[in-house]
């Protein structure tokens, strides 16, 4: 696993990958901070969290779209398979090293906080609340990435499909707050993963929401697994 | 299958691969068909066939890339199935294309191939550098995988089968690709690896397998069809038989005087060569040498031979002769008298016909495996 990991991470800073995502990441954030605390002299930074969230439908795509399907089109898959490892490793490292380079985009927005600091008041408790849950919900984004990479050769249906994915997770959000109807909104919010970021958002730290995106995460971990082993049978 | 041991039969040669009834299918396209081989360890072994016969599947199987409808593969005991990871160790494994990341230098990727392994008996900077040194990469340690020529990525892919020395060394297709020059070099890597490991190689390459190869499985449409030492097989498939003669003189007085000579069955022209002189295609008797007589025929009557070569046989002669030859086999046992035997000689001299000739001789391939199959076990 360590072996996969440390290549596949390499891999993102050897190509424009890592940097482009970091890159983007932080424009962004960089810009709603700038907007919404350095000009209006807010301390809540809430916000640039909240919008984190958003940023990571459009640039987690470009994040995992090679993870598989780069080593399907390379035929490394070859060697990695019959390498004697398991196919568990293989995506948890693979799985690791995006997460990775997501962490690093995520340490970046620590400025922030000191900056706020600096010059007043920092709810510190709901702060490091936001960065467990942005941790925990990137895991799920990054895995559904890694499951959608693991399905094709082609990185770039690879990324366009993981796009659709999330963004019909966001339109199933949206449409928690339009629909009234009891029992539709109860599985609208089984799978809405920005509605449980609302807790957070508020400066709960809600234990049940970080381990409903951990276990989210582990089942398109499992869902991965099993697609490569099922290669196969293919 | 075995009973003596784990995997060490009466004589106590260890039996390194066991392949038993392994089947795939590729929808309803048969991949391979019940393949049986067994091989013992220290052996280099030849998979040779034509495209698409089933080799690289079979390698694929026995490496766990790709699962078998049914039968079973065994590395040194292990089942493939049933504890991969502890059969893929003994596995050192060269894809037909080789599995290389382009954005890695050699010794990136080698470095990373020893984690992935996860080697432990062998020192990290010792072992890399004395595969290299093996595999002729040493001036090239550095150098990007992506900006290396095809020979040279080919030789990462069996430096990259190299590292962990695993016991068993599944090579597909090794020297495709690769100019002459580097082809023997990498036969030559090959034979000395061979010294100390099993190694199973395929080809479509005649030569490659007398060079290197000290048993033959010869596989077509996903059976094995022969599987002996090269120098027997050779001794069957030699083109011994049929020769190119380039005589000059009259066309047809030539060939009467060929077809004059004892012991042989066919001769006719084939092409007008230079002027006043035609290439003959003559065919002999089996185990008749017809070299000498036809040289006094032809020098008694005063037209010279200006060129003799025996004809090259190509893969798909071989398989008409194998199949052929079981054939004959089994109408001396009367198994299946039906097929007579005298259309075969004109089958495999009109090409026209040969397609014909050729699906029935598929069609019977099943029974000539059968008739494989006891010879092993009679052994």
């Amino acid at each position: 696993m360590l072996a996969v990991y440390k290549r596949d991470l390499r891999a993102y800073f050897t190509s424009p990958l890592g940097y482009v995502f970091i890159a983007a990441f932080l424009i962004i954030t960089n810009l709603v901070f700038l907007v919404t605390n350095l000009l209006t002299g807010n301390n809540a930074i809430g916000t640039v969290y909240t919008v984190i969230l958003y940023i990571l439908i459009i640039i987690v795509p470009v994040l995992t779209m090679r993870t598989f399907s780069e080593d399907y089109k390379q035929r490394t898959d070859q060697l990695l398979l019959t390498a004697p490892v398991k196919a568990s490793g293989i995506v948890m490292g693979k799985f690791l090293a995006a997460y990775t380079v997501y962490c690093i985009a995520l340490l970046f927005t620590i400025i922030y906080v000191i900056i706020v600091a600096a010059v007043g008041d920092v709810n510190m408790a709901s702060i490091v609340g936001n960065y467990i849950a942005l941790l925990g919900v990137a895991t799920v984004y990054i895995s559904i990435g890694c499951f959608i990479s693991s399905l094709t050769e082609n990185q770039l249906v690879s990324a366009i499909a993981t796009l659709g994915v999330f963004a019909a997770l966001f339109i199933l959000d949206m449409a928690y707050s339009l629909v009234n109807v009891d029992w539709i909104k109860t599985v609208l919010y089984w799978v809405s993963i920005f509605r449980r970021y609302n807790t957070f958002y508020l400066g709960v730290f809600s234990v049940a929401d970080f381990f409903y995106y951990i276990s989210i995460s582990a089942v398109f971990i499992f869902l991965t697994v099993r697609v490569l082993e099922k290669k196969r049978w293919s | 299958m075995t009973e003596g041991g784990p995997n060490t039969d009466q004589e106590g040669i260890n039996r390194m691969i066991e392949v038993s009834g392994l089947t795939k299918t590729y929808g309803k396209k048969r991949g391979i068909d019940r393949l049986n081989f067994t091989i013992n360890d220290g052996e280099i072994v030849g998979f040779l066939g034509p495209n698409g016969a089933g080799k690289s599947t079979t390698m694929n199987i026995i490496t766990g890339y790709l699962s078998a409808n049914s039968g079973a593969a065994r590395i040194g005991g292990i089942d493939v199935l049933e504890d991969p990871v502890a059969a893929k160790r003994n596995i050192g494994y060269l894809p037909e294309q080789p599995p290389l990341y382009l954005d890695m230098t050699v010794e990136e990727y080698l470095n990373f191939i020893y984690d992935l392994k996860g080697v432990k008996e062998f020192a990290r900077k010792a072992h890399i550098a004395e595969i290299c040194e093996l595999v002729g990469l040493k001036d090239h340690y550095k150098r990007l995988i992506r900006n290396l020529s095809k020979g040279y990525k080919q030789r990462v892919g069996l430096a990259q089968a190299l590292i962990g020395n695993p016991e068993v060394l599944i090579l597909d297709e090794p020297t495709v690709g690769l100019d002459p020059k580097q082809i023997i070099e990498i036969r030559n890597v090959i034979k000395n690896l061979g010294k100390n490991r099993t190694i199973i190689l395929s080809t479509h390459i005649l030569q490659e397998v007398s060079a290197i190869c000290e048993r033959v499985l010869v596989i077509n449409n996903g059976q094995i069809v022969a599987d002996d030492r090269p120098d027997n097989l050779s001794a069957l498939i030699t083109g011994d038989r049929k020769l190119v003669v380039r005589v000059a003189g009259p066309k047809d007085t030539v060939r009467h005087i060929l077809r004059s000579i004892e012991g042989v069955q066919f001769a006719d022209v084939t092409v007008q060569s230079e002027k006043g002189s035609y290439d003959f295609l003559v065919e002999a008797k089996p185990n008749v040498d017809i070299r000498k007589p036809m040289f006094t025929a032809l020098a008694k009557a005063g037209y010279p031979i200006l060129q003799l070569k025996s004809m090259d046989l190509s893969l798909e002669d071989i398989f008409i002769k194998l199949t052929e030859d079981k054939k004959k086999v089994k109408t001396s046992q009367n198994k299946q008298p039906k097929k007579a035997k005298p259309a075969e000689p004109a089958a495999e001299t009109k090409p026209a016909e040969e397609n014909d000739s050729f699906d029935s001789l598929d069609v019977n391939m099943s029974g000539a495996d059968f008739d494989f199959d006891e010879k092993e076990s009679e052994n």
